[in-house]
């Protein structure tokens, strides 16, 4: 019953030049769709860092949709391409922490597709309806975690600067090889990209876990569904770098606490 | 600290416990939420937004107004910016698109830093495509409105980039509109170079033989205007030259083109003929339209422009059979042709770009039921111009293809790839304008050459919205042209004496006529020409769903485009007749020169901001950045990032990419547009 009735909010970040043209254009043509998206204007589609398309989620979204210039017509030349890689690495960030990438969407619209913003807009909306709230959704998988520490944790995944390094350099990595003149092939560094962030997980689970509440490794592992070894692994790493310390020791086994503030730790 | 605000609700902004002390170190905003007379009014509930924002933290002020951009609504704004020692605004009305140069301006004018302004876009966004539900409207409007209010607190104040402004321009396309418009530049001082892919200006113009309505020679008016620009000294000419990449902007445009070899020295040619009057080859002469010969060494037309030959190779024997031949080299005494020319790259400056880039007729043989290209006597109207024209094939004679007999019974097909929603690539479904028009001349002229000629003319409604234009075509009816409503669904040639049998419903009368021609002229369309996506990609201007390109606004800007410093003119943007051509070439003109008039021209500073503590010197963001904006230099501090602000366009693209988070977008930080997220969804 309530699936019926329930209205998604959507934020949508548009380019200036393109979409946002777009966007306008249909309502000059008046052209009427859903009331649920909400624009967020930026100079390229470019701009949107993944943890931008990760914070309306934390901020209450059930929906975010990032739409560009069709490939070759980017005002700035190659931004849009960038914009793909993103969206598609926050899908496996989004995958890894168990939300439905299905939440966020990317697409393409000339200033001159007023009819195919709209139309855009539209699917998004019921898809979205059909999905249901993302608040009321558990994180798929056997995670025995909440959502709200889900969604901390894609955050700071995607803050990570192994994970920025490699990003940034992916559709280079795939359309040149490595320094070493290496090829790459796709199905390679996909799964690539998916043990560097199935790693990060267990690096920003720690982090973001530690920053909310002293615990012991045993208590992270079942709160993240992970083994103790490999929690255990980030744990000492962590502690060498000095972003972890010793909280206290409580039935012999330690409990560990973030010595740094980090940027999440408020959204828990 | 009370303020009276007539009619309009205000709420007085220092209530509860927040003090002038407390208000005085944050930021001190003014909200306006326009009603744009109706239409943002009529859906949206406007003083319901301006209340659900007037008690927010940080605003002074709220206020509705009916027109925000008027005289009226810039004064309340500037008088509040002045009485109430606003130190930002924020304005809920139309698209930034439209108004936010207004409002930057008003800023300028009060004395604020004009990047303390941000708007919501409570029209375009939310009135216009929100109309059935009012409640929704307003709820998202309220949301869009505190959007702004929570960017607008983090906003800070920017100073211009300064460019340097070169004082050219370029026009690209040499028909008529691009001519117009380089004529205009060159008589207000401005040094234009004029770029022709083909050999000689002239363009479409230049193939037809009368203009609607007043049946002007075309080439008649055209060829004073193609020797004005050889002779005017402010014009460049560069035919036989296509545009291969544009950078830089507005003030300072950096444009490659490449030259194609001739093959002749334009400079010693006298276009006398001889050379090819002596050469072997020929080849279909497409200013015919494929109707006639011409030789391989040639000169597209009689009043070309520059008066040079120009060497086909696809048809030389020097080019097909290997450096032999060469008998144009030993007859020309000036020793103007040069075998050794080479493709040629040449740079040049401008400081502003005029597109004329004109049209391709549509391919009439994609009609399949018409026959084009199949059965000889179906001709296109283009065709019908050069096979009328005293220089043509038949030297003026009207006569049929397939006997070069003259024909007797002509029939015109209106509409042939325009209006048409079996074209399936986006384009043909617009009216292309000049059709009507000239099958109305074109009709005209057979009867005025043969008046017991029958003619028909087959069309979905006679379109004749001009000066002088209903009444050359009740002159053609008065002649005794027959016009039918309705168009025919095929053409059948009878194969021995290649005469067409047209049948159609006439939908004034219901009548069916089944009648046969010894001539069929069917009515193309214009279509955005060949390689205009490519050059649109190299000038980043849109295209519009036609396929032609995307004017700035379809009322105010029509000669614009959405990049400064880049102008349209004639059919580029939109087919149109001759006389629109023009006007919009010195729209196109006027408005280039004014930006080339003045000596800086200022851009938005949106560049980032490299924290020298937090950059590491990774290399991504100069890895990311398509136009060397941002480079990685050895500093005393190690390898640090550096901007360069005047190639760095303001994209974003290395702050979202950074790996170290070393890098701050200016105007669009990773703050502003958070704060914008939360807000957004703040409210239901």
């Amino acid at each position: 019953m309530e699936s019926e009735t329930f209205e998604p909010k959507i934020v949508a970040f548009l380019c200036n030049w393109c979409s946002y043209a777009g966007a306008d254009l249909a309502g000059t043509s008046r052209l009427y769709y859903p009331a649920n998206v909400r624009a967020i204007r930026v100079m390229c589609s470019g701009r949107v860092d993944p943890a931008m398309m990760i914070r309306p989620f934390i901020d209450g979204a059930d929906g975010v949709l990032v739409l560009g210039c069709h490939f070759g017509d980017c005002h700035y030349l190659t931004g849009n391409y960038q914009t793909d890689q993103r969206v598609r690495i926050v899908w496996e960030v989004l995958r890894q922490v168990g939300v439905d990438p299905g939440r966020l969407h990317l697409d393409w619209v000339s200033a001159a597709e007023g009819a195919r913003f709209a139309e855009i807009v539209e699917e998004f909306c019921n898809r979205m309806r059909h999905m249901g709230p993302l608040q009321a959704s558990l994180p798929s998988g056997p995670l025995p975690y909440d959502l709200p520490l889900a969604l901390a944790i894609a955050a700071e995944i995607v803050e990570g600067e192994r994970f920025r390094w490699l990003l940034g350099r992916l559709r280079e990595l795939r359309e040149q090889g490595s320094v070493y003149g290496e090829r790459i092939d796709a199905a390679r560094l996909e799964q690539l990209v998916r043990d560097v962030i199935a790693e990060e997980y267990v690096r920003a689970g720690v982090q973001v876990l530690a920053a909310r509440e002293p615990l012991s490794v045993k208590d992270m592992a079942s709160k993240l569904g992970l083994a103790a070894r490999d929690v255990l692994k980030q744990v000492a790493y962590l502690k060498k770098r000095g972003v972890l310390d010793i909280y206290d020791v409580r039935q012999q086994s330690p409990r560990y606490q973030s010595t740094t503030r980090i940027g999440v730790d408020d959204l828990g | 600290m009370g303020v009276a605000h007539g009619e309009v609700k205000a709420e007085a902004p220092h209530m509860g416990g927040i003090n002038e002390a407390g208000c005085g170190r944050g930021p001190r905003i003014g909200v306006y939420v326009c009603h744009c007379g109706l239409n943002i009014a009529a859906t949206v509930d406007v003083a319901r937004v301006r209340d659900a924002v007037a008690g927010l933290p940080g605003v002074v002020v709220a206020r509705d107004n009916k027109y925000t951009c008027s005289e009226v609504g810039q004064k309340t704004i500037a008088d509040d910016i002045k009485n109430l020692n606003l130190d930002r605004v924020v304005i809920a009305s139309c698209s930034p698109r439209l108004h936010e140069r207004t409002f930057r301006e008003l800023m300028a004018r009060s004395g604020l830093n004009p990047f303390l302004l941000e708007m919501a876009n409570i029209r375009e966004q939310c009135s216009w495509v929100h109309g059935h539900d009012r409640e929704a409207a307003t709820r998202k409007a309220v949301a869009l409105t505190r959007a702004a209010i929570a960017r607008a607190a983090l906003l800070e104040p920017l100073e211009r980039n300064v460019g340097s402004v070169t004082k050219s321009a370029m026009v690209i396309g040499g028909g008529v509109a691009g001519i117009s418009a380089a004529l205009y530049l060159a008589n207000m001082g401005v040094k234009t170079y004029l770029v022709e892919r083909e050999p000689s200006i002239g363009g479409h113009m230049a193939m037809l033989d009368k203009t609607f309505p007043t049946l002007d020679c075309s080439l008649c008016i055209l060829s004073p205007k193609m020797v004005e620009v050889r002779e005017n000294s402010n014009i460049e000419l560069l035919s036989y030259t296509e545009v291969r990449k544009v950078e830089g902007q507005v003030g300072s445009f950096k444009v490659e083109l490449l030259r194609k070899p001739r093959y002749i020295d334009e400079a010693k040619c006298v276009a006398c003929g001889l050379c090819a009057e002596k050469c072997p080859s020929k080849a279909p002469d497409e200013f015919n339209r494929g109707y006639s010969e011409r030789k391989a060494i040639y000169i597209p037309f009689p009043q070309a422009i520059p008066a040079s030959y120009v060497i086909d190779p696809n048809y030389c024997r020097y080019f097909t059979r290997g450096g032999k031949c060469r008998v144009c080299e030993k007859i020309c005494e000036r020793g103007a042709v040069d075998f050794s020319q080479r493709e040629e790259i040449v740079t040049l400056d401008v400081g502003a770009i005029v597109i004329a880039t004109g049209f391709e007729p549509y391919d009439a043989s994609r009609k399949t039921q018409y026959g084009y290209g199949r059965f000889p006597n179906v001709i296109t109207s283009l065709d019908f111009e050069r096979i009328i024209c005293a220089d043509g094939p038949t030297h003026g004679k009207l006569k049929r293809p397939s006997d070069w007999e003259i024909p007797r019974r002509i029939a015109f097909i209106q509409c042939v790839g325009s209006r048409d929603e079996h074209e399936t690539d986006g384009a043909g479904k617009y009216c292309s304008r000049v059709c009507c028009m000239i099958t109305a001349k074109q009709a005209f002229m057979v009867k005025e050459k043969y008046p017991d000629a029958e003619v028909y003319v087959y069309h979905t409604d006679m379109r004749t919205a001009g000066k002088g234009f209903e009444e050359f075509y009740q002159r053609g009816r008065s002649e005794g042209i027959v016009f039918v409503r309705g168009k025919p669904g095929e053409i059948v040639e009878n194969p021995e004496d290649h005469s067409l049998r047209v049948v159609a419903e006439d939908a004034d009368s219901g009548c069916i006529l089944d009648l046969t021609f010894d001539m069929v002229v069917l009515a193309i369309g214009l279509r955005p020409p060949g390689g205009l996506v490519e050059l649109a990609q190299k000038l980043n201007v849109s295209r519009s769903a036609d396929g032609f390109l995307l004017e700035g606004h379809p009322k105010l800007r029509p000669a614009e485009t959405s990049i400064e410093g880049i102008y349209l003119a004639g059919c580029a943007q939109f087919p149109k007749d001759i006389p629109d051509s023009v006007a919009q070439a010195g729209c196109a003109a006027a408005a280039a020169a004014g930006v080339l008039a003045s000596d800086r021209i200022e851009m938005d500073p949106l560049n980032p901001v490299v924290d020298e503590e937090l950059c590491i010197g990774c290399r991504l963001c100069e890895k990311l950045c398509p136009y060397g904006g941002i480079k990685v230099e050895k500093t005393d501090k190690g390898f640090k990032a550096r901007v360069i602000e005047l190639a760095c366009k303001g994209c974003g693209v290395c702050g979202a990419a950074c790996s170290a988070r070393a890098i701050k977008m200016r105007h669009y930080s990773d703050e502003q547009i958070y704060a914008q997220t939360a807000a957004l969804l703040e409210v239901g």
